[in-house]
């Protein structure tokens, strides 16, 4: 993993242990689109965070230039998968229903980090918050809430007989 | 399929769609504008085996679905608006409805649904090309003239002729 320029985001502040960093970078590795991006998992102090690397071919604006918002919505579409799938025992692969994104500022051509937060993690079904922002935390880029359904024998069962 | 109609356009909507077409990250995904009639937008996405959310399903990542509903929607702006201006995504909620299989292509259609002297409204959806199946919905809010250097599609960080 790359520690030199912007890549490396320094962490403070106190949170969770993040042991369950190696899990998410080996189900990140799962996902062939999370490859192609070059999705990659950092660990510190404050919890666990996803580096998307930039490169030429994620720019949605030349002009600025700025990334593509559809870019934006892979991170935080993939970073709310993975931080799903960790919290879940059987590690069950959510099936993401639906994800509302909001630009709150200029995405620029440079490393991205994103942050999850579980609202909600149930039987059926993970709300997670996901926060991406470029150098400094505290200024975010963009916030997006991902709805995740988790496959369950009696999900499957209920939506047979219809609700 | 319809026929590619960017010649017969004001001159807004073919630098829009040019510009749609240059756009580095749909060129990586393969994006192509099909057409654009009275406001509405069509594009098209063939699938690639990296652009999946699993190794042992078919099944398109919902991300990529999001990027195209994203460019479409952008280019929905220009079509609703006819008139150039640098625009910004301010939100955007997709719902997927179902799996989109990797075996057929995406289209999607978007259409300006209400346009402001700030903002467009865009609803977009994604279809599968060969059943015409409802695969994604999008609502999508715009910002219009937002700050930023002159529309130009003819190059990089050039000022606008």
């Amino acid at each position: 993993m790359s520690t030199t320029g912007d890549s490396a985001q320094p962490i403070s502040g106190a949170g969770e242990s993040g042991k369950e960093c190696p899990d998410w970078q080996a189900l990140l590795e799962r996902i062939p689109y999370a490859r192609h991006l070059g999705l990659e998992v950092q660990r510190g102090d404050a919890g666990v965070l996803v580096h998307l690397p930039c490169r030429e071919a994620l720019i949605g604006n030349f002009m600025l230039p700025a990334l593509h918002g559809g870019v934006l919505g892979a991170l935080i579409e993939l970073t709310a998968r993975v931080a799903a799938q960790s919290q879940d025992t059987e590690t069950r692969c959510p099936r993401i229903l639906d994800s509302h994104i909001n630009y709150l500022r200029s995405a620029k051509a440079r490393s991205t980090f994103a942050r999850a937060d579980i609202v909600r993690q149930g039987r059926r079904t993970s709300l997670v918050q996901v926060t991406c922002w470029q150098g400094d935390e505290n200024k975010p880029i963009a916030t997006g809430q991902v709805q995740l359904l988790l496959p369950t024998m009696a999900a499957q069962q209920e939506d047979r007989h219809g609700h | 399929m319809t026929k590619p109609n960017r010649a017969q356009h004001s001159n807004a909507v073919a630098t829009a769609w040019q510009f749609t077409e240059q756009v580095p990250h749909g060129r990586e995904l393969g994006m192509q504008v099909v057409s654009v009639d009275q406001g509405q937008v069509c594009m098209r996405l063939t699938p690639q085996s990296w652009m999946f959310s699993q190794e042992d399903t078919k099944e398109i990542c919902t991300s990529v679905l999001y990027s195209l509903a994203d460019s479409a929607g952008g280019l929905a702006v220009f079509a609703g608006a006819l008139e150039l201006m640098p625009i910004a995504t301010l939100d955007l909620r997709m719902d997927y409805l179902r799996p989109a299989s990797g075996d057929q292509a995406l289209l999607a259609v978007a259409t300006c649904r209400h346009l402001t002297d700030e903002v467009a409204f865009i609803h977009c959806d994604i279809l599968s090309e060969g059943n015409r199946e409802l695969l994604a919905t999008a609502n999508a809010t715009f910002m219009r003239n937002t700050q930023g250097q002159q529309f130009h599609a003819g190059g990089r960080g050039k000022e606008s002729a």
